[in-house]
C-alpha cells in the first residue's frame, strides 16, 4: 500500500505562544493558530474547507472557530484524543479528501494545558468520579501520566539495564535545541547532573524528566500535493503515516508483554513500508518526549537502535543537532511547551522547508549558520527526511514520514 | 443502588450496572480476589471484561485465585498527584505478576494486578523493601459494606528470579 505516498503535502504551520498563563479562552488561541497557518499557506477563508481538532473535553471544537475565520465547513470532526493524534488526523485528512468530502483540511489543538485543565493531573482532572476502566489502577493512587508509564520505565531498566543518567541525555539534548529557539519556555541549557539531581515525582521519574504543562494553540494545515505546487512554501509531502497503532490488551497492557515494548513496534512496518523507506534514510525525528524515557523508548521500537539499547543511543550525541539524527530539534516537550504533538510535526515542516526561526538572521529566507552554539542556529543542514513517533501511552502511538 | 464510596478524596462508582466491577468487589469484600474464566478455553482474565480476548467466547464464571505473586514492576509516587494521597508519599505501586497462568497463554502474558505495596496495617511499605522479583500476597482493605480495594504485602517465600531496584 504506497498509492498515497507523496500525493498530500503539509502546506501552513501555525501556532500561538507557549506560555502558563494564556489568559484567554481555547477558541481564541484556536483562532489565531489556525489563521496564522492559512496565512503561512497563503490560504484564504474560501480555501479552507474541511477542519478537525483533537481534545479531551477540554478545548473548543471546529464549528466554532471555522466562523471566526469566515470559513463554511464542507466536513468538520473533533475527536477525543491526546499524544498520537496529530499524525492520525494527517491520515484522516488525507482520507476525507481522497474520499472527495473535502480539498483542504486544517487540524488543530488548542489548550490551557497549565491554567485550565492541567494535563499532568491535578486540579480537575484528579477530582473526577472514578469508575469503569479506572478502577484498576486510580484506587491506588496512579492517575498522572508519569505514574500510569512509570512501571514501563522501571522494567525497562530491569530487563537492558538502562540508567537514569543516559535517559537525562534527552532532556540535555532538548534543552539545548530549546536553546536555539526563541519560543521555547525553557531556554536554559541543563546537564546531566541537573536532570538527575532535579526532586522526585515518580520513580523512576525527576522532575527534569517530565514535560512541561502548557497552555498554547497549533495547527497544520493539508491538502493535496497538486494544489501544494500552487501555495507559498515548498511543500512537505506525506511519504507515510500510521495512526493510532495499538498493542494488544489496551484495556490493560500490562496484561500481554512484554511491557517495554511499545506501539511502534507494531507501527514501524505500517510506516515505513509506505514511505519506501528504512530508519537509516532520516535525517531528524520528532520522538515524543512527554517524558525523557518515551523519546527513548520509541527510537529503538522504530528501528533507530536495537531493542534495549536506547540507553545508549540517546546518550551517544546522535539525537542531538549536529549529531546523526537530531530529535526534537524546537525543545520539544520537554522544553519547548506540551503540545499533545502538534509542535513536533510543526517543527519538522519547518525543518524540511529550510526555515526553522531561530536566532539567524537570515532564518526566514533560509539563511542559516549551522553554528549550534547557544543562541544560535537550530536548522538540521540538509535534512530531506523527517520523521514523527508519536506517542498516546505505551500501548497506543502514531507514525509521520515527511520529505521535502 | 450502593452509595458511591468515598476514598481519599476520590469517588469510587460502583452502581448496580457496574457489570466488570460490582461482583468482583463483592467477592473482595469477602476477601477473595477473582478473575473471570473463560467458559470456553478456560484461559483466566483481569480486569474483569466481556469477552475472552483469545477465543470471543461471552461465557465465563468468576475464578478465585491464590493472590499470591511476584512484583513484576514498581514505581515509588514521591509527588503524589490525588490530594489524599499526599500523606501517604513516598507509596510503591506495584505490578504484581500472579502466580496462576504465568506465560500463558503465550510466554510474554500473564495474570498481572496494579495495587499499592503495603504493610500488612495497609501503611505504605518502605522504600527499601520494594524491589522486582519479591513475594507478594494480597490482602483487603475494606472501604464500604459492598467494597475492598485488593492490597498486596511481602511474604518470606524467598524472590523469583533476580531481585532488582532502582539504584539510590
Ligand atoms: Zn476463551
Amino acid at each position: 500500500m504506497t498509492h498515497l505516498r507523496d500525493k498530500y503535502c503539509i502546506v501552513g504551520i501555525g501556532e500561538t505562544e507557549y506560555s502558563r498563563g494564556s489568559g484567554r479562552t481555547t477558541r481564541a488561541m484556536a483562532v489565531e493558530a489556525v489563521r496564522t497557518a492559512m496565512r503561512d499557506a497563503g490560504l484564504g477563508p474560501a480555501d479552507v474547507d474541511g477542519m478537525m481538532s483533537y481534545q479531551n473535553g477540554d478545548s473548543t471544537p471546529a464549528n466554532w472557530v471555522a466562523p471566526d475565520l469566515g470559513i463554511r465547513l464542507d466536513f468538520y470532526m473533533d475527536v477525543l484524543g491526546g499524544g498520537s493524534s496529530t499524525e492520525a488526523l494527517i491520515g484522516l485528512a488525507m482520507g476525507a479528501i481522497e474520499a472527495g468530502m473535502c480539498r483542504t483540511v486544517a487540524i488543530f489543538r488548542s489548550m490551557n494545558g497549565y491554567s485550565e485543565v492541567r494535563i499532568g493531573g491535578t486540579g480537575a482532572r484528579a477530582a473526577q468520579p472514578v469508575r469503569g476502566l479506572d478502577l484498576a489502577q486510580v484506587p491506588f493512587g496512579m492517575r498522572s501520566a508519569g505514574q500510569n508509564f512509570a512501571p514501563t520505565f522501571m522494567r525497562h531498566m530491569y530487563e537492558y539495564g538502562t540508567t537514569s543518567a543516559q535517559v537525562a541525555r534527552v532532556r540535555v539534548a532538548h534543552s539545548r535545541h530549546a536553546s536555539q529557539n526563541p519560543k521555547a519556555l525553557l531556554k536554559e541549557r541543563v546537564t546531566v547532573t541537573d536532570v538527575v539531581g532535579s526532586r522526585w515525582i515518580v520513580k523512576p521519574l525527576h522532575l527534569l524528566d517530565c514535560c512541561l504543562e502548557t497552555d498554547n494553540a497549533t495547527c497544520l494545515i493539508v491538502t493535496s500535493a497538486e494544489r501544494a505546487r500552487d501555495l507559498r512554501h515548498r511543500p512537505v509531502y506525506v511519504m507515510g503515516v500510521a495512526g493510532r497503532v495499538s498493542k494488544p490488551r489496551t484495556d490493560f497492557h500490562w496484561a500481554h508483554g512484554p511491557i517495554t515494548r511499545v506501539a511502534g513496534w507494531h507501527a514501524r512496518d505500517i510506516v515505513f513500508g509506505q514511505a519506501g523507506i528504512t530508519p537509516a534514510d532520516v535525517d531528524a525525528t520528532g520522538s515524543y518526549d512527554a517524558f525523557t524515557f518515551t523519546t527513548m523508548l520509541q527510537l529503538e521500537e522504530y528501528g533507530f537502535c536495537e531493542k534495549g539499547e536506547g540507553g545508549a543511543y540517546v546518550s551517544s550525541g546522535a539525537i542531538d543537532l549536529g549529531g546523526a539524527r537530531p530529535n526534537n530539534t524546537s525543545g520539544g516537550h520537554l522544553c519547548e511547551g506540551y503540545t499533545h504533538g502538534m509542535s513536533m510535526v510543526i517543527e519538522n515542516v519547518r525543518q524540511l522547508r529550510g526555515t526553522v526561526d531561530d536566532y539567524c538572521p537570515g532564518w526566514a529566507e533560509g539563511a542559516h549558520t549551522y553554528d549550534y552554539a547557544p543562541g544560535r542556529c537550530r536548522q538540521v543542514e540538509d535534512v530531506e527526511i523527517t520523521m514523527n513517533l508519536g506517542w498516546a501511552v505505551p500501548s497506543t502511538g502514531s507514525a509521520l514520514i515527511l520529505r521535502r | 443502588m450502593p452509595e458511591p464510596v468515598q476514598y481519599r478524596g476520590m469517588t469510587l462508582l460502583v452502581p448496580d450496572n457496574e457489570s466488570e466491577w460490582r461482583e468482583f468487589y463483592a467477592h473482595a469484600r469477602a476477601h477473595r480476589l477473582v478473575v473471570r474464566k473463560c467458559a470456553a478455553c478456560g484461559l483466566l482474565r483481569y480486569p474483569p471484561s466481556h469477552a475472552c480476548p483469545w477465543c470471543v467466547d461471552l461465557g465465563w464464571t468468576w475464578q478465585e485465585v491464590s493472590g499470591r505473586g511476584t512484583i513484576y514492576s514498581y514505581e515509588i509516587v514521591v509527588h503524589a498527584i490525588q490530594p489524599g494521597f499526599k500523606e501517604l508519599a513516598p507509596y510503591p505501586v506495584v505490578l504484581v505478576e500472579l502466580d496462576e497462568q504465568r506465560g500463558r497463554p503465550t510466554p510474554d502474558e500473564a495474570l498481572r494486578v496494579i495495587g499499592d505495596l503495603v504493610t500488612p496495617d495497609l501503611r505504605p511499605a518502605a522504600e527499601a523493601d520494594v524491589a522486582i522479583g519479591r513475594r507478594v500476597r494480597v490482602i483487603f482493605q475494606d472501604l464500604a459494606e459492598h467494597l475492598a480495594l485488593p492490597q498486596f504485602t511481602l511474604t518470606d517465600e524467598p524472590p523469583a528470579g533476580r531481585v532488582w531496584r532502582l539504584p539510590e
